[in-house]
């Protein structure tokens, strides 16, 4: 959400589980079923600083004793996460999103996804597309079972499905009889997982996946990824962000790469993936270099 | 610096007769755009499973993190009800005139927590559920409705509590009698008119405080006034008097509810059962349930930008 830059760490390993399996699945490519249309998301965010343009320059003592109020008074700061992005997708494509930390691709994933309202710009979909995300919501002082409730409810399901639906979605997310407990007892692992098995349960004509490839152990992933592909044979767009551009590649065919909320590039999986890493290598070698300057 | 080795922007915008061919020909709609009102209303039925579990999952969790749980949604009220008894009633003898001073300030207590608790929830549906609001699509009315929803069901309980106390404190000295008949029964009509309005207004703050979270601060403040303004703690015609301004404290919403509970309970002679107050008691519901409805509808495509 914040702009970070290049500073956290890119994860960019390929991580050989990801990379099992069949590749993307081919479809036909059909007609569109989303049209972004120059879409820009500005959060508001309060408690920030605001970041003077030349910070060397030390503000005299008068000045500081001035505005060190207003530091604190409507300390209100304007993101820019997404600026002005447009493309269409079609149906039958898998689309990855790239991008390094904070470039702005879990916002544009949840604004795509009608999550979070445009501040300018528009997106034009066919049918409801429903987000595949860890970071669903639950409860976390309520039990497993009570969560699945929840979130299936919000997901759109009636009560008779997600009774209908339990007994799977607790297979799926292997936590057994933990399930009765409070989710605060939960371990991380444990509670990312009941999360996917649970926004996984209802099937979607356009599917959002944030990031949720990376929870689990490798059996859970193996996993995952074939339900997701089942998901994707049934939807008719999927759209991946990950960290991991080993799976970005292992699923889609199409990759958009965001930077600083702008997009810079959109085409083809491999050219795209390819001039990414490259990217991605120059950002580490350029670091390594600075550090070794340093000390 | 990490701007190197970045390729430029691409512009890939299209011009807008090429959108609008594309988005008319395959009949795309336009997504976050806040849905004409009666499609909002009938999603919002459609959500009432979802509305029902959210709400007694919250009053569920709400009391779990101690060793008497659940008791704590009567502990709360009770004791509560017990410093306004006690400094009120008991010190201060607010209530000097009327023929029981206990049943009045506990049927007055409950009755406005239940209102102030509600106002609260409803200021915090939208800020309290920013993880639910970005990651599930539904009409965002079911956080402010879930919210009071669930302050009615740790109402139900202490309603009992509150019956009983009222019931008990004739046998206190100098206390009047509170006889148990059917007009008891009235206290659920009241306690419904209550919730709807408490609906209404959390739909407002809700609204409100989730464009300009600095209102959040001053809701204690216009609580307080509140509890103060409606005869909470003494009777406003015993007090304020038979002027216009007791007059309007009387026909005020919050007043009205007070006034509806405590004619179903107690047996003052300054409150006795009025068919005009219910007209006033509906009248204020339904007002502020539309309104709010309505006001929170026109927010709903900017819930969960900031």
């Amino acid at each position: 959400m914040t702009e970070r830059g290049a500073d956290d760490e890119i994860d960019f390993e390929i991580d050989p589980e990801d990379l099992e399996g069949s590749g993307p699945v081919v479809t036909e490519i059909g007609a569109p079923s989303l049209v972004v249309d120059d879409l820009h998301i500005t959060y508001r965010v309060f408690g920030g600083k605001k970041v003077s343009p030349t910070p060397e320059e030390k503000p005299s003592f008068a000045k500081r004793i001035l505005t060190s109020g207003r530091d604190q008074l409507g300390g209100v700061r304007e993101v820019k996460a997404v600026q002005g992005i447009s493309f269409v997708a079609h149906y039958g494509e898998s689309i990855g999103i790239v991008g390094i930390n904070g470039s702005g691709k879990s916002t544009l994933l949840r604004a795509v996804a009608g999550l979070i309202p445009p501040t300018q710009g528009a997106v034009y979909v066919s049918g409801e597309p429903s987000l595949l995300g860890v970071n669903a919501v639950l409860m976390s002082s309520l039990t497993g079972e009570r969560n699945i409730m929840i979130g299936g409810l919000a997901l759109g399901l009636t009560q008779r499905q997600v009774r209908e639906r339990f007994d799977e979605i607790v297979e799926f997310s292997g936590i057994g009889d933990a399930v009765y407990l409070p989710m605060k007892a939960y371990s991380s692992g444990m509670g990312a997982r009941l999360r996917f098995a649970i926004s996984s349960a209802a099937t979607p004509d356009i599917l959002m996946i944030d990031e949720a490839l990376a929870t689990g152990d490798a059996t859970f992933r193996q996993k995952s990824k074939e339900r997701i592909d089942g998901v994707r044979e049934n939807a008719g767009t999927v759209f991946l962000v990950s960290h991991s551009i080993a799976t970005v590649e292992a699923m889609c065919a199409r990759v958009l790469w965001v930077h600083k909320g702008r997009l810079v590039r959109d085409g083809p999986a491999d050219e795209v993936c390819e001039e990414y890493k490259q990217f991605v290598r120059q950002v580490r070698e350029r670091r390594k270099r600075d550090a070794r300057a340093k000390s | 610096m990490e701007d190197e080795g970045v390729p430029a922007p691409l512009d890939q915008r299209l011009s807008p007769q090429e959108r609008d061919a594309l988005v008319a020909e395959h009949g795309l709609t336009r997504m976050g755009v806040r849905p004409p009102l009666r499609k909002y209303v009938r999603q919002l039925w459609e959500r009432r499973a979802f509305i029902g579990v959210l709400a007694t999952s919250k009053s569920q969790a709400r009391n779990q993190n101690s060793y008497l749980g659940q008791l704590w949604a009567v502990l709360n009220p009770l004791l509560n009800a017990a410093v306004y008894v006690i400094m009120f009633g008991l010190i201060l003898q607010s209530t000097r005139g009327m023929s029981n001073g206990i049943a009045f300030i506990v049927v007055g207590t409950f009755m406005f927590r239940f209102f102030e608790q509600s106002v609260v929830a409803g200021s915090r549906s939208i800020s309290g559920n920013v993880n639910l609001v970005r990651s599930v699509h539904f009409p965002r009315a079911v956080l402010p409705i879930s919210q009071v929803l669930s302050e009615l069901t740790t109402l139900v309980p202490a309603l009992i509590v509150m019956g009983i106390i009222a019931f008990s404190s004739q046998y206190i000295p100098g206390q009047g009698p509170v006889p148990l008949d059917w007009s008891w029964i009235l206290v659920l009509p009241a306690v419904a008119l209550l919730w709807l309005f408490s609906t209404g207004c959390a739909f407002l703050v809700g609204r409100w405080v989730a464009i300009t979270p600095d209102l959040k601060n001053l809701i204690p403040f216009v609580m307080r006034f509140l509890m103060y303004g409606s005869g909470v703690l003494f009777s406003i015609t015993l007090r304020v008097g038979d002027g216009p301004f007791g007059v309007a404290l009387e026909h005020q919403p919050v007043a009205v509810y007070l006034y509806l509970a405590r004619a179903a309970i107690t047996d003052e002679p300054s409150i006795p059962p009025d068919v005009t107050m219910w007209w006033w008691g509906i009248g204020w519901a339904l007002a502020f349930l539309v309104v709010g409805f309505l006001v929170f509808w026109r927010g709903e495509e900017r819930y969960g930008r900031d």
